[in-house]
């Protein structure tokens, strides 16, 4: 050993790795977190699942209180029809439109006549204390009733029939009043049609 | 016993990741809007950062030294994923709140200072307090930059109202600016504090 030593004088207190070394270190670092992953993935994943579609339940009742029963409609994926004493009173569909960070996923219940019962955001990336606060009221519950034609953003009070923007949050106002316009305009070519 | 409430305790005022350390001040500007989102991103990096020291100093002995960031890195990032994998399942309103803030937590920098300065040349369990200190002083930090901003910015506090209708609320302490003006105070403000009881405690060493 210590002849060794003296054939390679480089040799220092600094151990010195080939790049085999250190290549196979990252990599067993990597599969062991991937395995974790997997293995909390198996067994978590299924329970999400469960747990996502509870929630969308959820949000359907508390979107249409009055519903008793929720039938998915055919040819349209994720279209619901709220129903009452068996007749439709409601329809309950997505809606996405591009908010300030990144896509705003809703879900809007309108009536067969084209207003806006109620509408719930599931999905958004928007500054929180300001354009989050549209699920909030008093924003949201300026949309209750409304038709098309008043859904404009507006920033000037004296216009009660339209949509008041946030303060803050014109961005995100905009972007959520668009993506329910266009959920009502579908409803309402979707009830003509029929 | 005494030296593991030492490195407790260092976290939370003498070394505070964010009005001493001034670390991971980006998320501590994002988050802390309101008083809620404070506290849970705040116990979400004492929960990873915590974790996480553990794992850097069980394996500080097998990681070859010039890849141990990009380690760390998987480290936190597993750690984080985990978290987020069982929050989706078992509560989903939490994992809601949290948003994408907590897949940032993967590069906030003052986990990965802590794996580095303290994790990776100490044993598991002053690492494990060390993680426990710095993520408890992190939190209250984070909790008391949401409460003053909350506060005073929607006249809220975890959504319930504090300030009357009298009150018209300062809209500028929610947005990014009052973050900034505010960090800057609560910076200056720490630093007298440890000035002066550094200055008292000299007196009376002297005396």
């Amino acid at each position: 050993m210590s002849d060794e030593n003296n054939i390679e004088p480089k040799v220092n207190h600094e151990k010195k790795y080939s790049i085999f070394q250190i290549t196979i270190n990252l990599t067993i670092a990597c599969f062991i977190s991937g395995l974790i992953i997997g293995v909390v993935y198996f067994f978590t994943a299924p329970v999400a699942v469960k747990t996502a579609a509870g929630i969308k339940t959820d949000a359907m009742k508390s979107l249409v209180i009055s519903a008793q029963k929720f039938t998915p409609i055919k040819g349209k994926a994720e279209w619901f029809t709220a129903e009452k004493d068996g007749k439709v009173i409601g329809y309950v569909v997505p809606a996405e439109s591009k908010g300030y960070g990144g896509a705003i996923k809703m879900l809007v219940a309108v009536t067969p006549q084209g207003k806006i019962i109620e509408f719930t955001i599931l999905e958004s990336k928007e500054t929180p204390g300001l354009g989050d606060n549209a699920s909030k009221d008093p924003f949201r519950n300026q949309f209750k009733g409304k038709a098309v034609k008043d859904l404009e953003v507006t920033k000037d009070p004296t216009k009660a029939n339209n949509i008041q923007a946030m303060t803050g949050a014109t961005i995100s106002s905009k972007a959520v009043t668009k993506g329910i316009k266009e959920a009502v305009q579908e409803v309402t070519q979707f009830v003509g049609r029929k | 016993m005494k030296e593991l409430w030492n490195i407790f305790k260092k976290g939370i005022i003498e070394e505070n990741p964010i009005f001493v350390l001034a670390l991971s001040l980006c998320p501590a500007l994002a988050v802390t809007s309101s008083a809620l989102n404070s506290l849970v991103m705040g116990l979400a990096v004492l929960f990873v950062i915590t974790a996480n020291n553990m794992v850097v100093s069980v394996t500080r002995k097998l990681v070859n030294p010039t890849v141990r960031v990009p380690v760390y890195i998987t480290s936190v990032a597993t750690i984080v994923t985990v978290v987020q994998l069982v929050l989706q399942a078992y509560l989903p309103a939490l994992n809601k709140a949290l948003g994408i803030y907590l897949a940032l937590i993967v590069v906030f920098a003052i986990i990965l200072a802590r794996a580095e300065v303290f994790a990776s040349k100490n044993k598991v369990i002053p690492s494990m307090f060390d993680g426990l200190g710095m993520g408890c002083g992190f939190a209250l930090g984070l909790l008391l930059l949401g409460i003053i901003r909350e506060l005073i910015g929607a006249g809220t506090l975890f959504g319930i109202k504090i300030l009357g209708s009298w009150y018209n609320p300062a809209l500028i302490m929610v947005l990014s600016p009052g973050a900034f003006i505010l960090i800057g105070y609560m910076v200056a403000g720490f630093k007298m504090w440890i000035n002066h009881s550094e200055k008292v405690k000299l007196e009376r060493g002297e005396m």
